[in-house]
């Protein structure tokens, strides 16, 4: 049978990625110390840890404890997404390029490229000493990050829509506001609404890892109990953070569902 | 006189949910305890972060933090290859259209979303427990998180593939192991490398902040210089990060444009 051949280049291609692939984990494991034996090794030592957390500490105490700092975590993440909301909304049309006059939309862009470089957790320890341990840190450090995340989403959506409500608002005389408000924004709004959904879900596993510089949430908690070696609370810690972040995440999803599927029902 | 159609009424979901995300909104800002007359005071003392801030020693830098920086490339090399090798198959179990049994769909699935749930460093700091402090124990974490992300995104991938070759394979004999095998996994490849790029940028930026649990990567650098607030000292390593994560992202954009 005649099989045809892949074009030489395109197996060139192939063959070089997948030896580049080889060789930089080949160079990575080596540079890295990992040895077979310690491979070998990690599974019966994760199972001890986690054996070791087994029966949870389930006293009324620890949850007393735990319970508080897991809300915190929520607090923060949607204070976070709010703040992040706000302050990206604006800025997201003078970051398209569709909408802002001149090169005003590249400077915005490489500004929100910027933010979004900075892991939440560095701009947490910058702010530490200026706002002090606790959840206020947390906060800006997520709203800051989510202002840089959530600006470059929205203004790639607002680059996106159609422009014909635009043109037909113009030929009725509207304004540049009226386009906007009448044009723009019942275009972009389920979507945009969506990625601050979306953003809550993640900004919630961001600031539940907080904690780790002490600012705020159940991290703390958690890198506590580990050094304390109070396995079985670290454990309810654990399935604290699983249950919050699930249940948030099922209702997100369901409100981001209705969300785009009311879209095309109503289209 | 104009007949203006009538405008639908709200739905219920934005007659309740909007003003109960507001009212969350403010209950969460009153949670956090902002208090403006702390705010004041400690704003006075910002000299103390942002002086060194700007004052960057490069050479200390350099000198310091070079080793640990290609740790952190390595760490995240090797996590994210591992971890996109393992979430293959996991994947296919985890979607309807190629596993035909709904309870081991169901398991696979919940694994998935279980390991998902669970942040980066959470899993960096109890690998640390488990298999002592170091590299290895980061290797692990962001294995857990590239093989989530993965799982997630190709096998909902899977799951809207075009069922037509599938049905072609089975139609010429073909068992259902082997038309998963030359009809859905041809179709999703090139998916898979591009989520594989992008999973590998997350684990760069990831990868950073792993050292400040132990786990090994420039972070270590950054933790023992920011407990003793040196930011002169964590300034410029964190411009270097910054310039690191730019060229393999860049260099990682280049690639997948050449696959796609």
């Amino acid at each position: 049978m005649n099989i045809p051949k892949q074009p030489l280049n395109q197996r060139i291609f192939k063959y070089s990625l997948t030896s580049l692939i080889v060789i930089s984990a080949i160079w990575s494991a080596s540079g890295l110390e990992i040895t077979l034996d310690r491979i070998l090794n990690a599974p019966a030592q994760i199972a001890t840890l986690v054996g070791a957390m087994f029966p949870l500490d389930l006293s009324s105490e620890a949850f007393d404890r735990i319970i508080p700092k897991v809300f915190e975590s929520l607090f923060i993440a949607w204070a976070g997404t709010v703040i992040g909301a706000i302050f990206s909304f604006p800025i997201s049309f003078l970051a398209a390029n569709n909408i802002t006059i001149g090169s005003v939309n590249r400077v915005i862009k490489q500004i929100l490229n910027g933010i979004r470089a900075f892991p939440e957790l560095i701009l947490a320890f910058v702010f530490l000493p200026i706002t002090g341990l606790g959840p206020l840190t947390g906060t800006l450090a997520v709203g800051i990050h989510s202002i840089g995340t959530l600006g470059k989403l929205s203004s790639e959506v607002i680059e996106g829509i159609d422009e014909g409500p635009l043109e037909s608002i113009k030929a009725s005389g509207g304004s540049k506001i009226n386009e906007l408000t009448f044009g723009v924004i019942p275009q972009v709004m389920p979507t945009i609404t969506s990625y601050w959904l979306y953003r809550f879900e993640i900004n919630l596993r961001a600031s539940a890892v907080l904690g780790v510089v002490g600012a705020g949430g159940v991290g703390q908690e958690l890198i506590n109990q580990l050094r304390f070696r109070d396995f079985p609370r670290a454990g309810t810690v654990l399935i604290c953070t699983i249950v919050l972040v699930l249940t948030a995440d099922t209702i997100s999803a369901a409100i981001r569902n209705r969300i785009i599927k009311g879209k095309t029902v109503k289209s | 006189m104009i007949n203006y159609p009538k405008k639908p009424s709200p739905s219920l979901l934005v007659l309740i949910g909007i003003p109960a995300g507001i009212l969350f909104s403010i209950f969460s800002f009153l949670q956090i305890g902002f208090n403006f007359q702390d705010f004041k005071n400690n704003l006075s003392n910002r000299y103390l972060v942002t002086d060194p801030l700007f004052d960057p020693k490069w050479a200390w830098a350099w000198e310091n933090s070079s080793d640990a920086l290609v740790e952190t490339i390595q760490i995240a090399i090797l996590a994210s290859i591992i971890g996109c090798a393992v979430a293959l198959p996991l994947s296919f179990y985890a979607s309807r259209a190629t596993n035909l049994n709904k309870y081991s769909y169901f398991v696979y699935k919940s694994f998935l979303n279980l390991v998902r749930t669970i942040p980066d460093l959470f899993w960096a700091m109890i690998f640390t427990v488990a298999v002592g402090i170091g590299p290895f124990a980061g290797v692990l974490a962001l294995l857990m998180f590239s093989l989530a992300i993965m799982g997630k995104l190709l096998s909902e991938t899977i799951d809207s593939i075009d069922p037509g070759p599938m049905e072609a394979a089975k139609a010429t004999g073909a068992s259902h192991n082997q038309s998963v095998f030359t009809s859905a996994l041809p179709q999703v490849l090139p998916n898979f490398t591009a989520y594989f790029l992008y999973i590998f940028e997350l684990c760069i930026r990831a990868s950073v902040i792993l050292g400040l649990v132990g786990a090994g990567g420039v972070g270590r650098i950054i933790e023992t210089q920011r407990i003793f607030l040196r930011f002169d000292r964590i300034s410029p390593i964190i411009v270097l990060i910054l310039v690191v994560v730019i060229l393999i992202e860049q260099f990682s954009v280049w690639l997948r444009r050449k696959i796609l």
